[in-house]
Parts: C-alpha cells; sequence; structure tokens
C-alpha cells in the first residue's frame, strides 16, 4: 500500500460522509425525502387523524388549524388521507417493483440458461410487451374487482417482460466471460455459478430497474384511479385522491394540493434515488466521476 | 459513408416515404354541408347513447335518442298530466272494456311514407313485450285490433283505468310508434333500422358512436297546434340540427360551456354551479322538477337483509341529508323524502313515516339489526366506482353500517360490473351481494305499475328480489282504479304496508339544474326526456 | 437485410397471435361479461341468459377462440355488441385523433428534448445542465391528467388563448387543427420530453468524451455541427430507441389525454368498450395496438442501419 492510500484510509469518517453526499447528491436527496415520507406513513396513528370518516355536513372546508389540508367532498380530513395515502402509494410501488423483478428474475435466468425456455419465453414476453400496458391494468382491473392485490397485480404484469429482457441480456453477458467459462470447465455446479457469478451481475442494473418501475407504479395507479379502474375509493390512495376530487380543482384546490404534491414528491425522490443509484452502479458513468 | 450505403439510405428513404404517403391518404371529404352554427345546438347530455332501440332498453339516453325520432300515442305535459298526441280523439265503451282510438291527420315517417294504425298496433306489442307497466296492461288484454286505417282498438278482458296513462308515460321505455318493419323485430333484439314519426331524424352519416350522435329537422313530420308543453302539444322544430357530444369529463364539458364550444349541459357537477351562476352567458334551469331519487336495494334472498328487522334497521340508520349533501352540495337542490312514491308528485304521502322523523337513529338501528339475528356475517355492498353519487353513497352506507357494529364488505368495480353482479341470485359469497346502490326517477317513482322496482314478486321481481303478497294485490287494485282520489287512496295503503316490509330505501330526492347559453331558449321542462324541439338560439 | 424483414414480419404474426390469446382469455376468463349490460335496467335473468347464449357466450372458450381468429385472419375485426357497427369501421372513424396527437406530441416532445439533451450535454456540470436535469424528472412525476387540467385551467379558461377540449379534422385547416392540439401534445409530451432529454444528454456525453470529438474541436469544427452533425449521429441509435419505446408508451398515455380533452380517438374508445364489457371492440383494438408496437420496433431496429453504418443485418 503506497503512503497516499494509507493517508486516504486513515481520513476521519465525518468528511468521507460529506464527501458521499457531495458526489451523490441525487441518491442522498431523494433517499431523503423516501425515508421521511415512509416515516410519515408509519407514523400515520399518530400524526394524523381517522381517514375514512366521513361527516358530510363538514365538506369542503379550507385549510385551518382543525383540518390542516381542508376537508374533501365528504368532509373526510385530507391531510389524514394524505399521511394514509402514502402507505397505500408506497406499498403498491414497492409491491410492484418485487413482484416484477423477482419474477423477471427468475423467468429471466430459465431464458438466459436454456435454449428451449428461451425461445419460448421470449416470444411470450414479446405479445406481453405489445399490449399498452395501461391497457391491460384497465382491462384486468375492470374484469375482476377492484381491490389493492388486484391492481398492483394489473401494474406488475405488463412491467415484467423488461425485466426479463434485462435480465437475460446481463446472463448472456455474463455467461461469455472467461472465469465464467472457466467455473463451468472445471465442473462447478449451476448453483454456485448463478450465486457467485450471474446473481451479483444482474442485481446493480435490476435495482436501477426496480426504482423505476416503483416510480411509474405510482403513477399508474394514479391513471387506473383516474379512469375509474384503480383501487377501491374507500381506501385512500392519491391516485384515487386526486381523481375523485378534480371535479373541485378550481372551488377546493387543497383537496387535490395535498396528494398531488405528495405524489409528485414521491415519485421524484424514487426517480432520483434511481438516478442516483445507476450513476453508482453502472461501470461507465461510475468510472467518469 | 461508402456509395453503396448512400444508395441504399436513399432507396430505404424514398420507399418510406411512399408507403408512408399511401397510408397516409384518408380518401374521404365530407362535402355535406352542415347547417349554419345558429341553426345548430351542440349538446352534452348526461351520459353516452349506447343502444339505439328506445324499446329495448331502459336507458334514459334512449328515451332522448326515442323522443328526437319517434312520436307517441300519448304525453305529459308540464303540469304531469296525460294528453293526447298522435291520437284525434279516443273514447271507452259504457263497460269500459272497449277502448278505440283516431289517429290525427297527416301523420307519416320520415321516408314519407304513411302511418297506419297497422304501425301503431305492431308497436305497441312490442313495447309491451319489454315494459314493465305494458306486461301488466296487457295481461288484461284480450286483443289489439285494427278498425281502419286511422283508427285502433284496445278489447280488454276487464276495465283497465291506467290504459291511456300507461301509453303516455315517461318511465323507460316510453311507448314509442315505430314503422310496421322495426315494431316486428324480435322484442330480444334490436332495431337496426332508424325511420321515425317524430320531429327529427338520425343522421346516421354525421354520427360517430361513442363521439356524437347527429338530428337533423324532419320535413315530413306535422306537428300538433296547440303550443309544445311537456310531451304535449305541438313539437316543432325550430333549428335545423341537434347534435348530442358524447364528453365522458365534466370539467372538460363544463369549460366548453363556458367557452361557448357547446350550447347545453345538462348535468353540470352541483359543486361548481356556484362558478357558473356568476357568468352572464349562461343560465341555470331545473327541467326536470320530480328530479331524482337515491335507492338502496337490499337482497331479500340471503342473510341479513331476508329479515324484515335488518331491513327496518336500515331506515333508522341512514340520514337522508349526507348522502344529499355529499354528492349535491347545495340543499337548494335537494330533499329529504320519506313518501315511497317520491315527493312533490300526486303520490305523495305521509302515511307510516314515524321512523323518518326519527331517523338517524342508530341505537334503535342497532337493536332492530341485532333483533334480527345478525352475528356479524358479511354484508357485501357494491360500489360503483365512476358514478359520483353512487360512489359517495356506498362510502356513507358502509361507515354507518359498520358504525352500529356490522361487519361490511365493500365491492367496487365501475357500474358495468355492479350491473353484472346484481343479476346474480347466489349467496354473497359465491358472487351475489347483500346491498346496491342506484337512482330512479323521481316520476317514475311515483307510479306504482310504472316502475318495475315497485314489484314485489319475489324471484320475478327486479334486483333485490322483493317480496309481498298485500303490496302486489294493492298494485294491481291501484292500476284498476279510476280517479286521482282513489289513486291517492291507495297509494296511502300501499305506503303503510311497504315502509313495514321495507322493500327498499330512499337516500334522498334532488333536482339537477341544466346549464345552457342564454341565447338557446324554449326548451321544455318534462321529466324522464329532455326535449329539443320548441328550442332555438337567438 | 430482406431475409431480416421477412423473419421479423413472421414473428410480428406470431406475437400478434399470442397477444390475441391472451387477450381472448383475459376477458373472457373474467367474471361479467355484456350480457346484464346489454340486457339493461328490466331484464330478468332469464333475458340475460337468453342474450349470453345469443352472443355465443355460452360456447366453450375454444370454440368461441377459434371462431374470433378465423375471422381476424379473413380481415374481419367483428362487430360491435352495443353499436352494431363493425370494429373496423369504428376504428376507421376515430384513428385520425389518436394519429394526430401522437405524431404533434412526438414531433414536439422529440424536439424540445433532443434541444435539452444536446444542450445539457455541452455545458455539463453547470446550472443549466442540472436544471435541465431536475426539469425532467418532475416532468416524468406529475400525472398527465393533472398536468392537463392544469394547462386547460390556465391556457384556455384565464387566458382563453386555446381551446378547451375538442378535434377538429385536418381537412378544415391547419391551423383549427393545430390549435386543438396544442394542449393535448404538452399535457401527454411532458413525460417525453423528460425521458428523451436525459438519454439524448447521457448519449451525447458518452459520444462527446470520444477521442473523435476532441480531435474534431482541436481541428476547429464549428460547435453546431459538431454537436449536430457529428455528435447527434453517433448518438442516435439509444435516442432512437427510446423514441421507439416512447412511441410504445404514448400509445397507453394518449387513452387519459384523450379523455381530459374531449378527442374522439381509439383510446377513449377502448376504455367506453371495456366498461361496457364490449369484447370484439377490445380485442380489435388491442391487436391493432400491438400489431403498431411490434412495427415500430421493426422500424427501429431498421433505422439503426442508416444511423450507424456499423450495424448490419
Amino acid at each position: 500500500m503506497t503512503v497516499a492510500a494509507a493517508e486516504i484510509t486513515n481520513m476521519p469518517r465525518r468528511s468521507g460522509l460529506w464527501h458521499f453526499v457531495r458526489r451523490n447528491p441525487t441518491l442522498v436527496g431523494g433517499s431523503i425525502v423516501l425515508i421521511l415520507v415512509a416515516l410519515a406513513a408509519l407514523a400515520a396513528p399518530l400524526i394524523a387523524g381517522d381517514p375514512i370518516a366521513a361527516k358530510p355536513a363538514n365538506r369542503l372546508r379550507p385549510p385551518s388549524h382543525l383540518n390542516w389540508l381542508g376537508t374533501d367532498q365528504l368532509g373526510r380530513d385530507v391531510w389524514a388521507r394524505t399521511v394514509y395515502g402514502a402507505r397505500i402509494s408506497l406499498v403498491v410501488g414497492l409491491a410492484v417493483a418485487t413482484i416484477a423483478m423477482a419474477i423477471g428474475l427468475l423467468v429471466g435466468l430459465l431464458a438466459g440458461f436454456s435454449r428451449t425456455v428461451e425461445s419460448v419465453v421470449m416470444r411470450l414476453m414479446d405479445g406481453l410487451m405489445a399490449i399498452p400496458a395501461i391497457l391491460l391494468a384497465i382491462a384486468f382491473v375492470s374484469l375482476s374487482k377492484a381491490s389493492v392485490s388486484i391492481v398492483v397485480a394489473a401494474i406488475a404484469l405488463p412491467e415484467i417482460p423488461r425485466v426479463v429482457r434485462l435480465v437475460r441480456s446481463v446472463v448472456l453477458s455474463v455467461r461469455e466471460q472467461p472465469f465464467v467459462e472457466a467455473a463451468v470447465a472445471s465442473g462447478t455446479r449451476l448453483p454456485k455459478i448463478l450465486s457467485r457469478h450471474i446473481l451479483p451481475a444482474t442485481v446493480p442494473p435490476l435495482i436501477v430497474q426496480a426504482t423505476y418501475v416503483a416510480a411509474s407504479a405510482i403513477l399508474i395507479e394514479a391513471a387506473l384511479s383516474f379512469l375509474g379502474a384503480g383501487t377501491p375509493p374507500e381506501i385512500p390512495t392519491w391516485g384515487n385522491m386526486i381523481a375523485s376530487s378534480r371535479v373541485y380543482l378550481g372551488l377546493a384546490p387543497w383537496t387535490i394540493f395535498g396528494p398531488g404534491l405528495a405524489l409528485a414528491l414521491i415519485v421524484l425522490a424514487v426517480n432520483l434515488v434511481g438516478d442516483g443509484l445507476r450513476d453508482r452502479l453502472d461501470p461507465r458513468i461510475a468510472r467518469r466521476m | 459513408m461508402t456509395r453503396r450505403a448512400a444508395t441504399s439510405r436513399r432507396k430505404f428513404l424514398q420507399t418510406g416515404l411512399a408507403a408512408g404517403a399511401a397510408a397516409a391518404a384518408p380518401g374521404r371529404l365530407t362535402a355535406q354541408s352542415a347547417p349554419p352554427a345558429a341553426k345548430t345546438i351542440r349538446a352534452v347530455m348526461h351520459g353516452d347513447l349506447t343502444v339505439l332501440d328506445p324499446i329495448w332498453t331502459t336507458a334514459n339516453m334512449s328515451a332522448y335518442h326515442g323522443a328526437m325520432l319517434y312520436d307517441t300515442l300519448f304525453g305529459i305535459d308540464a303540469n304531469l298530466d296525460t294528453k293526447p298526441q298522435m291520437v284525434a280523439k279516443w273514447g271507452a265503451s259504457d263497460d269500459k272494456k272497449t277502448w278505440t282510438f283516431e289517429l290525427r291527420d297527416g301523420l307519416k315517417f320520415s321516408d314519407g311514407s304513411a302511418l297506419t294504425s297497422e304501425d301503431v298496433i305492431a308497436s305497441l306489442r312490442r313495447w309491451a313485450a319489454r315494459d314493465g307497466a305494458g306486461q301488466h296492461m296487457m295481461q288484461r288484454v284480450s286483443d289489439i285490433a285494427k278498425k281502419d286505417d286511422k283508427t285502433f282498438q284496445f278489447i280488454l278482458k276487464e276495465p283497465y283505468g291506467y290504459l291511456v296513462d300507461a301509453l303516455g308515460k315517461t318511465s323507460t321505455p316510453l311507448c314509442y310508434i315505430m314503422r310496421k318493419k322495426e315494431a316486428e323485430t324480435n322484442p330480444m333484439e334490436k332495431i337496426t333500422a332508424y325511420v321515425g314519426s317524430g320531429p327529427f331524424t338520425f343522421n346516421e352519416n354525421e354520427t360517430r358512436q361513442g363521439v356524437r350522435y347527429v338530428y337533423d329537422r324532419n320535413p315530413n313530420y306535422v306537428p300538433r297546434s296547440e303550443p309544445a308543453s311537456g310531451l304535449a302539444g305541438g313539437k316543432v322544430a325550430k333549428v335545423d340540427r341537434i347534435i348530442f357530444e358524447n364528453m365522458a369529463d365534466s370539467q372538460t364539458a363544463l369549460a366548453a360551456l363556458q367557452a361557448g364550444e357547446i350550447d347545453f349541459y345538462e348535468t353540470p357537477p352541483i359543486d361548481l354551479i356556484g362558478q357558473l351562476e356568476g357568468d352572464s352567458n349562461l343560465t341555470l334551469e331545473v327541467l326536470n322538477k320530480t328530479g331524482n331519487i337515491g335507492w338502496l336495494r337490499m337482497n331479500f334472498l340471503h342473510p341479513p337483509f331476508n329479515n324484515v328487522d335488518a331491513r327496518r334497521a336500515m331506515l333508522y340508520l341512514l340520514d337522508q341529508e349526507d348522502f344529499m349533501k355529499a354528492t349535491f352540495g347545495n340543499p337548494k337542490y335537494y330533499r329529504k323524502c320519506a313518501s315511497n312514491f317520491g315527493c312533490a308528485v300526486p303520490m305523495e304521502n305521509d302515511a307510516n313515516t314515524g321512523w323518518f322523523k326519527e331517523a338517524p337513529n342508530p341505537a334503535k338501528a342497532k337493536e332492530f339489526l341485532q333483533k334480527s339475528g345478525y352475528k356479524g356475517e358479511p354484508i357485501l355492498l357494491m360500489q360503483a366506482t365512476n358514478i359520483d353519487f353512487m360512489r359517495n353513497a356506498a362510502d356513507l352506507v358502509a361507515g354507518a353500517l359498520r358504525s352500529i357494529g356490522a361487519n361490511v364488505q365493500v365491492a367496487s368495480s365501475d357500474w358495468g360490473g355492479v350491473v353484472n353482479r346484481r343479476a346474480v341470485k347466489a349467496p354473497p359469497d359465491q358472487g351475489g351481494w347483500n346491498l346496491f346502490i342506484t337512482w330512479a326517477d323521481g316520476n317514475a317513482v311515483s307510479n306504482p305499475i310504472a316502475l318495475a322496482g315497485h314489484a314485489a314478486t319475489g324471484e320475478k321481481a327486479w334486483f333485490g328480489w322483493p317480496s309481498d303478497a298485500k303490496n302486489e294485490e294493492l298494485r294491481d287494485k291501484w292500476a284498476l282504479a279510476a280517479s286521482l282520489a282513489e289513486k291517492q287512496q291507495i297509494a296511502r295503503e300501499l305506503q303503510e304496508n311497504a315502509w313495514n316490509f321495507v322493500p327498499h330505501v330512499w337516500l334522498g330526492q334532488w333536482v339537477a339544474p341544466t346549464a345552457r347559453r342564454k341565447n338557446l331558449t324554449g326548451l321544455l321542462a318534462v321529466p324522464g326526456v329532455v326535449p329539443f324541439w320548441n328550442a332555438q338560439k337567438a | 437485410m430482406l431475409a431480416f424483414i421477412i423473419r421479423r414480419l413472421l414473428s410480428t404474426l406470431l406475437v400478434m397471435g399470442l397477444v390475441g390469446v391472451f387477450i381472448f382469455l383475459l376477458l373472457h376468463l373474467s367474471p361479467g361479461d355484456p350480457a346484464a349490460i346489454i340486457a339493461g335496467d328490466n331484464a330478468t335473468p332469464t333475458q340475460i341468459e337468453a342474450i349470453r347464449t345469443s352472443l355465443g357466450l355460452n360456447d366453450p372458450l375454444h370454440l368461441q377462440f377459434g371462431r374470433w381468429a378465423v375471422r381476424v385472419l379473413s380481415g374481419d375485426l367483428g362487430i360491435s355488441i352495443f353499436s352494431n357497427v363493425p370494429v373496423a369501421t369504428l376504428i376507421a372513424q376515430r384513428v385520425w385523433p389518436t394519429l394526430s396527437l401522437a405524431f404533434t406530441t412526438i414531433v414536439l416532445a422529440v424536439l424540445l428534448a433532443v434541444a435539452a439533451g444536446v444542450l445539457a450535454a455541452w455545458k455539463a456540470g453547470s446550472f443549466l445542465d442540472r436544471l435541465v436535469m431536475i426539469l425532467s424528472v418532475v416532468g416524468f412525476s406529475v400525472p398527465v391528467f393533472v398536468v392537463g387540467y392544469l394547462l386547460i385551467y390556465v391556457f384556455a379558461i384565464t387566458l382563453r388563448w386555446l381551446p378547451v377540449q375538442g378535434y377538429t379534422p385536418l381537412a378544415e385547416g391547419l391551423w383549427p387543427w393545430a390549435r386543438h392540439l396544442i394542449l393535448p401534445s404538452l399535457a401527454l409530451g411532458l413525460a417525453y420530453v423528460a425521458l428523451i432529454a436525459r438519454i439524448t444528454r447521457t448519449a451525447m456525453l458518452d459520444v462527446l468524451a470520444e477521442d473523435y470529438m476532441r480531435t474534431a474541436r482541436a481541428k476547429g469544427v464549428a460547435t453546431g455541427p459538431m454537436l449536430f452533425k457529428h455528435a447527434l449521429k453517433s448518438a442516435g441509435v439509444p435516442i432512437v430507441t427510446v423514441v421507439g419505446i416512447g412511441i410504445a408508451l404514448l400509445i397507453g398515455g394518449v387513452v387519459i389525454t384523450e379523455t381530459v380533452f374531449n378527442l374522439p380517438g381509439i383510446g377513449r374508445l377502448v376504455v367506453d368498450a371495456i366498461s361496457k364489457r364490449d369484447y370484439p371492440i377490445i380485442q380489435g383494438v388491442i391487436l391493432l395496438f400491438s400489431g403498431v408496437y411490434v412495427i415500430i420496433n421493426l422500424l427501429v431496429d431498421l433505422s439503426y442501419t442508416l444511423l450507424d453504418p456499423r450495424i448490419r443485418y
């Protein structure tokens, strides 16, 4: 180890963290916002009132000390619904991303390894990708009954093909690497090749992809609610809050302001985290920094 | 770049452009001249016109379409009195079992062919096959006979006082008169040609399904000489063209009205009426004074609402004020109503309305619910998410039931999903249901025969399948009653009985003001239909 | 090259076949069908069942699918259950607003986005670069209908510069056609501007860092031609890829925009059909959309040969 390197490793930790923040502003900024929102969502019963209790006599009241973000057309507290809405939106985003990544990873790995599976699966994925995602989601939800799990499934389904493609291309490129060929030649069993070489290579692009999928899932949920094919209106989600209050854009903008701002903020945050991660994990870009 | 690459690139571009041009050529030119804007009314109504056969469906939009194209034998005027329209004179025999009707002169179809009693009879039969009141009537009819081209007769098995009113009722489907050719279409199928007897013709060329529906003035129509009133009197078309624009989004429709891009908007959201009231170019007017009544249907086939105490609990539980305020905001446009036949109508009465004075009384509701033997099983409430009133009402019903400890499962879907599921008679956990919400036209509700929902014939009844023999007995009596006073008395008895067995629960009555540009005048106030004859733009 | 195109077209047919099966299964395996909706409010369960049988909905699935597949292969997309109008006619009537919207959105988005992306790449690391990137992330974080309503509120209602809604065919004049499409294109295009700008910037950064660009700069090639003629062309492949993906996503975004701005296009046609369970329309339109998607992919791949001479099929 050279003297310079030793000096670097002996640097006090504080400036290390500051350095990290300076070099990854988007990642840090986005993460902070996300963490704050997640904490707020968890602490919902403590910081917000009842999101479901309807008192029509109190409808459309502007923000006041009683109702921080005013009330909606059924007299429900907008602040409470916005905070509880964070739960669903975060869960939808997380669930869609997890399901899409998990299934996509599995299928992609299979496709990367088996020629027969690949030809069948890739055609199926092409077919699935060819159907416009939002139409598939609307059809799925409209034809079943509306519930959070159906909406999650409906949004996750069209995302799977892209993940499969991503995983498959990673598998294919890693398989060609000399060290993998060497491992195969020396008789290493498949599970070990998978865990030692293949999987670690898929993780960075998958994580980045997962963040974009999560952000887009939250937006798609809003769009589905707008078109009447979203989560049941009883359960507040930012999407269905905006959708059912949209008539009041001019009359009572606070009904849209709360969820709208929250929605934009969290999607922004997730996208920023995705960007930050990609900048760090993509070897080409990281090299340049 | 190599020459070979350059050549192939140019070729690529050339073939591409040629292909694109071929694909892009529209090949259609609408050379049809449209009437001037001053003679065209552009209207946004409450929904899309999906079925063009107004006999086959009960959808109100189809009834509006029917009113443009077809004429009726009788029509109600602004005072809800039945007046003759296509009929010149009519009378009954002394024993009241033979009714003779004579058509007025000059009646023609829009293709110029003469309208005779054969067309009328065929239309009547088809209508009766689809309509509840018509079916009720036909049970007492032994024949409808042609006497000559302008005269026909109803030959009854027993006197039926409701006959003429049934022919002129505005609850859907209305008794529209079509050509014999269309009227002979199987009642289970839809007609495919649209030649009518009314003041407008259907311009199929200009119509775009789901986008706009175009009606042109019928030059062959001969209106009556009296002034227009409701669906009675002379139907004089004072403009050349009416266009129904299908705008799904209420914000867009409202903004279009304010910008002058449309002339008439049937159902502006009541919360936004305020911003229209300030606009000097717009007028608000309630055309349908009996409005609509919110309707909670309960499933008589399965617990808990197969037990009368559970149904009574709902009467005491719900506060109509909440339901109305939530969706309609302004008390100017709604009221609570305890009468089984709606309010502001001749059949309104206050029999057996003690519960109304007490509601909401959650404690009493809870008592009744427990008395019914309810042990906490899930109550399946269907919610239509794409219709504001239904969506809000379901949230409120669920909240109210939960506040007395009931276990409510809300099944959300779009209205199509509700329509599908409400037809299922299986238990709720096997695809059925316990509760759903809709509404009914105020004028239709005021008629025990015309409204299918008033029948308590068990499994043959409307969704919910209420069952009560006394109800049916009294309904028959009502139909046979001759005078208004007699009808009102029987209505009292019906209601006395109804609020004992509780066939349904009302959620409040509201009227919806229409909004239009100030220069559009002459719109007729009548329930069930929005007529566009007599309307003109200054 | 020809062999490549033929192979791709064959695979297109296979893909569309798969799409057909997917959608058919989705529709027919889901609970509910158009019968009850068609029957109307006063129908009895017997009547509903009769309608179901007359529509063939009680036949075994493979029979129903076979029937539909045979018709589609002979060019017949079927007839709308509700309006009795052939699906192909409905599509033909309503395809122009959707195409117009897609066209103006893509043109607008590509122009704005490429300009922004090139600018950001050129001034990489500066405040302008950061601003463009932040604005672009905001751009695809806000739902289309919110942007749409805001635009209507500001430009149509308050300022009265542009119409609120509606569509005028091109045949009635270029400006009337265009002015009805400005707000919808902006609302819809915002997300794509964002996406394309980012990719443009990244791709441009990659290219600008290449040795031959440094040589060009050293040689004194002016900034304009350097950026647009040399760099952009080399960056073309990823940009065109994302434009292609964008077009595919556009098909979905069109649905919401058509509802907000009341454009009588195919997006609204299919959403209405879904709520009415009008199976022939749903199946026909989705099949059409997937066909368009696959063809666009093919065109994008073919365009690579123009942009990058190293790519040959």
